[in-house]
């Protein structure tokens, strides 16, 4: 009896007796391999059955129904900003991991003369000796500025189209929580330059947070690690920008954009 | 299994023995058919409510397509590309030409004339300077009931809480703003208040009257929305008139 494992469905038989280009052999081995291990046939299976529902059951669209002459395709743009506002979001994840190389969240003094921090420092750096440096920058921060203005055109587009109505309601909450996110992630972004308008506008969010009824003082402090900006705001607000509200927000997003694929565009009517 | 069975293999307890599915063996359909309280009640409702599905697709005269849409490859990926291109291009055309501003090094014993968030927050920061609409009670001395700034980060609440419920305020199959005119007016109420309220919270910079650009920031959005509302009343008309014409052009009345 020999020790090595049988090959119960003869998978090598049936790859022999096929005429496989290298591509598919290597495919194919690939494949084989990991489904041995992993089941892929059955996530697979869901995956096609998705694929099918989204895809080959598409219903007849409301202007192909009721023959309107494709009257509205001059409303497509507006439908297009939901996507508008995920591609900026990914532009803004690129250039911001890239320009995360070269930033670093201190207020420590960065010179001799103690006027600017080393935070404003690595921007200055960024900005004047990195080669692309203003470049990354400037589209990071424009991108960002396209994905807010996006995603408050395209809340109005659903409000006027109705489209929040039965059964989308979850989405359009879903989507209220993430306008706040980005605005949280622009307003995170804004303090982490630690310019005289960055530091001011963080100075009216401790103010702010203070003047939250009841839990104020302990917003503050978990926000902006205490009653004044310090090193741990600056701390705080970097691990918030690059850790906590990517991962939140990107699972939102991608949540969001499976309801859509689930539920189907709502159509103008 | 078979008393038979049992004498050529000894049984294995460790759980590694796979055992073939015989007659006896429920399936799955059976298993959730079978099943008690929460999971029966599951069970019957997916039943329940894909049957109502079929019955609804038999009856209906819904054409659904055979060949449907175009295909991935390559059509919806080259559009998907070409659109993607178009607007990460004009990000980049945006950040080549308006390079971005960095001021001051931040010092906090020296502060600024002007102090302001990101244009994107304005809204908020406006609803902050509502002080004046905060009311001073005569019960309690013409004291107020909440510090000014408290107010400000209510009114925030109200307004981001208001817009989550709107779906559940406003019901119904109505989609077109002419099928619904005031809650279409409610949105340009909304519209023109956000904009009016970051003209305010930038006041010091609007070259005008505070006391008027505090009363134009509320008095400008139902204007606007009691326009909106009467021209939309005004388009119904006309837009169940067409929607009629075409409805008994299609199915003349007998």
């Amino acid at each position: 009896m020999s020790l090595e494992r049988k090959d119960d469905h003869d998978h090598g038989g049936w790859m022999k007796s096929r005429e496989l280009s290298p591509v598919e052999r290597g495919y194919l081995t690939v494949l084989i391999w990991l489904d041995k291990r992993l089941r892929l046939v059955d996530y697979l299976e869901i995956l096609e059955d998705l694929y099918y529902k989204a895809n080959l059951q598409m219903p007849k669209s409301h202007t192909e129904q009721y023959n309107l002459d494709n009257k509205f395709w001059y409303w497509y743009p507006l439908y297009a900003l939901g996507s508008f506002s995920t591609i900026a979001y990914v532009v803004a994840a690129i250039s911001g991991a890239l320009l995360g190389f070269y930033y670093s969240p201190s207020t420590a003094a960065a010179g001799a003369e103690g006027s600017a921090t080393v935070a404003y420092a690595s921007i200055d750096f960024i900005m004047t000796e990195l080669n692309f440096g203003f470049l990354l920058r400037s589209l990071h921060r424009w991108s960002a500025q396209v994905m807010v203005a996006a995603v408050f055109l395209h809340m109005l587009r659903v409000y006027f189209t109705g489209a929040y109505k039965e059964p989308r309601e979850l989405n359009w909450i879903l989507g209220i929580v993430l306008i706040s996110l980005t605005m949280v992630f622009g307003y995170s972004g804004y303090i982490l330059t630690w310019d005289q308008l960055a530091f001011w506008a963080g100075q009216i969010g401790v103010e702010m947070s203070l003047s939250i009824p009841l839990a104020g003082e302990w917003v503050a402090q978990l926000l902006f690690g205490g009653f004044s900006l310090s090193q741990s705001t600056l701390q705080r607000f970097y691990i918030l920008h690059v850790f906590f509200l990517p991962f939140i927000t990107t699972t939102l997003i991608a949540i969001h954009i499976g309801i859509v694929w689930m539920q189907g565009i709502a159509e103008p009517h | 299994m078979a008393p038979s069975d049992e004498t050529d293999e000894e049984v294995r307890a460790d759980g590694t023995g796979i055992v073939p599915p015989d007659d006896e063996t429920p399936t799955w359909g059976e298993r959730k058919a079978r099943s008690q309280g929460l999971s029966r009640l599951t069970y019957e409702y997916f039943e329940r409510s894909r049957r109502e599905d079929q019955d609804l697709r038999m009856e209906s005269s819904y054409v659904e397509r055979d060949v449907l849409g175009f295909p991935t490859w390559p059509h919806e990926m080259i559009r998907n590309l070409a659109i993607t291109s178009f607007f990460v291009g004009m990000m980049i055309f945006l950040a080549a030409t308006l390079p971005p501003h960095i001021g001051a090094p931040a010092n906090p014993s020296q502060t600024p004339a002007v102090i302001l968030p990101d244009w994107y927050l304005y809204w908020s920061f406006g609803l902050l300077k509502l002080g004046p609409l905060n009311p001073d009670l005569a019960i309690l001395g013409g004291q107020k009931l909440m510090a000014d700034r408290t107010y400000g980060v209510l009114a925030n609440l109200v307004v981001v809480g208001f817009i989550a419920i709107v779906p559940f305020l406003n019901k119904g199959s109505a989609r077109r703003p002419v099928e619904q005119p005031f809650w279409a007016a409610v949105g340009v109420f909304g519209v023109v208040f956000s904009i009016t309220i970051a003209a305010l919270s930038v006041k010091n910079l609007v070259p005008m009257d505070p006391h008027l650009l505090f009363d134009l920031t509320f008095l400008l959005p139902p204007v606007a929305g009691f326009i909106a509302y009467a021209v939309l009343r005004t388009m119904r008309e006309g837009y169940m008139f067409e929607l009629n014409r075409r409805y008994y052009r299609l199915r003349p009345p007998k």
